[in-house]
């Protein structure tokens, strides 16, 4: 697999961009020049400079340093929230999905419900349920979004489930559980990870769209989506302010989706 | 002796197995020949406890076998299936495969497993430098010898080879056959093989029972020569055989 990814140049594109938002979260307070909440209003709308490198916004705050630290923000909901979605679809749909017959007939049904809601409507009633705004945001996000991931799960589940090497492990006296931990999770390990890397970029583009709609997290904590909407008022006045965080979610995003459409080529064997 | 007493399956309007009775001496090699669509592989399935029968019994001795006690049935019967690379979990390296009924049926532990596993791949001729490699890495021979190693793995009193040997070619099937012949008198263990060939059925059965349409049409014991079956059909089925290896000639 390794070898694969090293031999794909869109793989290792994504995975370089991957590693460089996973590098900017982790080292934040060492790259970022300045205090990215310190206001400072005799410095507002400064051009940039050796101090601001991508000048400052309305409240005088250091647009590279709040763009470093809202890496950091993103990234810490945006994982958990991915991380919630493949523990919830994963474990759902592969005990419905191999379980078969009435239980996954109910799996079915439930799902068909979910998948009536658009995902962002259910995302909007749920994100003010709890008093940590970040904890409402990755549960309204993972309650909308599992029910698509489980479906995607379901068809890997199903379809392994079918091959005759499964009759083999039960000749060779492995219990339902351990087929699906050992065998069938193993064998569809790389078609998870591409779901959930591509899934990844959706859930950063989720985050910043609740953020623009005013659902995200406070006014002017130093995050993508948040950025986004306090430039909204200077759109023509200062656009730079809405193309640096809006560059950093492309980016952010774009890496996952290259890395993750990169790793579904390879996992297909037409391809890889 | 595993038995089988007026078994019957169905897929929707299709009678796959008619009320079928038939016996597995032990110790002994019976074949069940016939084309495809006979209903063959389906009744090795049944044979093997994996499928259930819509009406009609599996006897294991004079106990009727239990699905429900699936564990200690795998200790009974053993079914190698005829795609050796699909019938392998790709994600296993061989010492896995062979492992897995080790530890679960025959409960050794890690050093006894270990040496039982150089056994077993000695007995089947299966390379120990090829047991940490990944089924997928093997070739086809290679992978037939490690299927049959985990069948025998769990020393079960009856192995169902379902069309384990078509897709060989002639000399590679040569061999494991002669070595299936060695095996079965090493290991006294009773042997099912279904499959089309009547050459595979003349050279390795104590009995053969010809299969047509879901039903038994035929039994012949201690066959001797393609002149023993008396069957219409069966003698069809002799003629193809006799026309192939002309061919192949």
């Amino acid at each position: 697999m390794i070898h694969k990814i090293l031999r794909k140049p869109q793989a290792i594109l994504g995975l370089l961009m991957m590693l460089t938002v996973f590098a900017v979260m982790l080292f934040a307070p060492a790259l970022a020049p300045n205090d990215p909440e310190k206001i400072n209003i005799m410095q507002k709308f400064a051009e940039p400079s050796e101090q601001y490198p991508l000048g400052t916004d309305d409240m005088g705050r250091c647009i590279a340093s709040r763009l470093i630290y809202g890496a950091r923000v993103s990234m810490s909901i945006a994982l958990p929230t991915i991380a919630a979605i493949a523990v919830i679809s994963v474990l759902l749909a592969t005990v419905c999905a191999y379980a078969g017959g009435i239980v996954d007939k109910l799996f079915v049904i439930i799902s068909d419900i979910f998948m009536a809601l658009p995902p962002f409507l259910v995302a909007m009633t749920l994100v003010g349920l709890f008093e940590s705004k970040a904890l409402s945001i990755v549960i309204s996000i993972a309650a909308a979004m599992w029910v698509w991931n489980a479906q995607v799960v379901r068809t890997y589940v199903i379809r392994e489930k079918q091959k005759p090497y499964i009759i083999t492990c039960r000749m060779s006296g492995c219990s339902e559980l351990r087929i699906i931990i050992k065998h069938i999770i193993p064998n569809i390990f790389p078609h998870l990870l591409v779901l959930y890397s591509t899934g990844l970029s959706g859930v950063i583009i989720m985050i910043s769209g609740f953020a623009f709609l005013g659902l995200g997290l406070e006014t002017g904590t130093a995050e993508w989506g948040a950025m986004l909407v306090n430039a909204n008022k200077l759109v023509f006045s200062h656009p730079e302010l809405i193309v640096y965080p809006g560059l950093c979610i492309l980016f952010a995003a774009a890496g996952f989706n290259l890395f993750g459409e990169a790793l579904r080529d390879i996992c297909d064997p037409k391809e890889g | 002796m595993l038995k089988a007493e007026n078994v019957m399956k169905k897929y929707g309007s299709q009678t796959a197995v008619n009320g079928v009775s038939l016996e597995l001496e032990d110790n002994a090699v019976t074949v069940i020949v016939g084309e495809s669509g006979s209903g063959k592989s389906t009744l090795a399935r049944i044979l093997s406890l994996i499928e259930k029968p819509d009406s009609g019994r599996i006897l294991l001795g004079d106990t009727e076998a239990d699905r429900r006690y699936a564990k200690s049935n795998r200790r009974l019967v053993q079914l190698v299936m005829q795609n050796a690379a699909s019938s392998l979990d790709p994600h296993q390296s061989a010492r896995q495969v062979i492992d897995e009924p080790l530890k679960l049926l025959m409960n050794l532990n890690r050093s006894q497993r270990t040496k039982r596993t150089d056994e077993l791949c000695d007995m089947v001729q299966f390379p120990r430098d090829k047991l940490n490699n990944k089924v997928t890495e093997l070739s086809g021979g290679q992978q037939k010898r490690l299927c049959i190693a985990r069948a025998i793995a769990a020393e079960p009193q009856y192995i169902i080879f379902d069309e384990a040997f078509s897709g060989l070619d002639v000399t590679l099937r040569r061999c494991i056959l002669t070595m299936l012949k060695k095996l079965r008198a090493d290991l006294k263990t009773a042997f099912l093989i279904i499959t089309h060939d009547l050459d595979t059925a003349m050279f390795m059965a104590d009995r053969i029972y010809v299969m047509r349409s879901g039903n038994i049409i035929e039994t012949l014991d201690r066959p001797h020569s393609f002149l023993d079956f008396k069957e219409d059909y069966s003698k069809e089925l002799v003629r193809a055989a006799e026309y192939k290896r002309q061919a192949l000639q």
